[in-house]
């Protein structure tokens, strides 16, 4: 199913908002300890699998509170994984298209 | 193209800011009902944004510019910028564009004139520098976000690279130029490394991002922390399996048949340069995509054929390895004793 998406109003602090990526952060000391990586899957399969230079940002694009996954590639298109309830690891269902008002695929210009 | 999703003309909707492979910053403004299609962020005078290499929509081709370069600055040629993300660079409740260059690695400001609601960018970039130097990101630019790494309240650069995307050269990295200026004047520094760029070394399937790196940072596991998400190409190798003599047979003609399917492309090229041959470039931009139009289904069903042998070929060929993939790195540090902002 091809997601249309619910629009987000903006904090409006400064007229200059973020979603996510601006973090107010919460880190922790400079050089941080991560663990091994691990491939997050959307459904059965691999997020951002076989896209052309996958480039996924955390944010929530259905209002329910819950960091999602929008993925861009080099092709100009996004998709959506949305994160799913519950605790434990994160997990999140199969990646949809994420649609423009024209209720076609949203599609960034390229070559 | 890495999205952002940011309120660019101050009307309260998130919008999707985002560079592209053509050269220029898009974004596509949000509405009530939804995102519109994106657009070209154009200067004050509704010029194209970009550094000097870009796709020319009218020739349709690759082009380049100096009408951009910073004032004053000789900038090494070729820069392409294929990142964008919009910050509020003077703190004065506008949003600025840095524009991040997936060829050179350097990092430009475009200051916006206008206002939060009535943007209206410079006509010209000016260099970010790094301490004493223009800001040269390792590996070159992928992507750029923002974030307040240390805590105190001012807004960090974290910057992913691109690396070697198609070799086994080095691939790209995650890195961070904390700001130690002010909200009026921000001042980067040296990079703190978050990952270190890869050396493809892996021979056991994909362990790690290698090239290519697009991250963003966000608390997936709901312990207060900052998680890095990366998405990228991870590189491997193989060795390849003991074959059946049937099974080299068939190696052998799948090869045969893939080095046909180039063969057969390779001449749809040379048709392409061959009917623009004297043309002028208006003319040769014409007959150019009369053509493509009348190959487009050779096209598809040659790179769909090639595909299909590639599947077959690939589990019994050795040799290096890749696919994309988006990973996440947990954060484990222990929770950093709370630290005030500072005001400045």
């Amino acid at each position: 199913m091809k997601l249309v998406v619910p629009m987000l109003l903006a904090s409006a602090v400064t007229g200059a908002a973020f979603s996510n990526s601006t973090a107010q952060a919460q880190t922790g000391p400079a050089i941080p300890t991560f663990a091994q990586p691990a491939r997050l899957k959307a459904g059965e399969t691999f997020l951002g699998g076989k896209r052309l230079f996958p480039s996924p940002v955390f944010h929530d694009i259905d209002g329910d509170g819950l960091q999602d996954i929008v993925v861009g590639d080099l092709k100009g298109r996004l998709t959506v994984a949305l994160r799913k309830p519950g605790k434990g690891p994160a997990a999140y269902a199969a990646e949809t298209n994420l649609m423009s008002v024209d209720g076609k695929e949203i599609d960034f210009h390229n070559w | 193209m890495s999205p952002q999703f940011v309120d660019l003309n101050g009307d309260g909707k998130l919008d999707i800011v985002a560079g592209t492979f053509d050269g220029s910053p898009h974004v596509a403004y949000a509405t009530d009902k939804g995102w519109k299609q994106p657009e070209q962020i154009v200067d004050r005078n509704g010029a194209r944004i970009m550094a000097n290499d870009f796709w020319n929509f009218e020739t349709k081709k690759w082009d380049s510019t100096n009408l951009c370069d910073p004032e004053g600055v000789r900038v090494e040629s070729g820069s392409q910028v294929t990142s964008a993300v919009a910050f509020d660079w003077e703190g004065d409740g506008d949003l600025d564009l840095l524009l991040g260059d997936h060829k050179n690695g350097y990092v430009y400001l475009r200051r916006n004139e206008g206002s939060a609601t009535r943007p209206a960018f410079a006509v010209r970039n000016e260099q970010v520098q790094a301490g004493s130097k223009p800001m040269k990101v390792p590996g070159t630019v992928a992507t750029m976000r923002l974030v307040d790494w240390n805590r105190d309240g001012l807004t960090d650069l974290a910057c992913g690279s691109m690396g070697d995307s198609y070799g086994q050269l080095e691939g790209g990295g995650v890195f961070v130029y904390g700001n130690s200026g002010t909200k009026q004047l921000p001042v980067f520094g040296e990079p703190l490394v978050l990952l270190r760029p890869s050396m493809k070394t892996s021979k056991e399937g994909p362990t790690r991002p290698d090239s290519g790196l697009y991250m963003d940072f966000g608390d997936a596991d709901g312990d207060g922390d900052l998680d890095l998400l990366v998405g990228a190409y991870s590189h491997w190798s193989v060795e390849g399996p003991p074959l059946t003599a049937q099974q080299k047979v068939r190696v052998k003609d799948l090869k045969e048949q893939l080095a046909a399917v180039q063969t057969e492309s390779a001449k749809l090229n040379e048709a392409l340069g061959f009917i623009v041959t004297g043309l002028d470039e208006e003319a040769a931009a014409k007959k150019r995509e009369e053509l493509l139009a009348t190959q487009k289904e050779a096209r598809l069903a040659l790179n769909k054929r090639r595909l299909e042998l590639q599947e077959e070929l690939d589990p019994m060929e050795g040799g290096p390895k890749r696919d994309s993939f988006v990973w996440i790195y947990e954060n484990q540090s222990p929770p950093a004793p709370a630290k005030p902002s500072e005001s400045r």
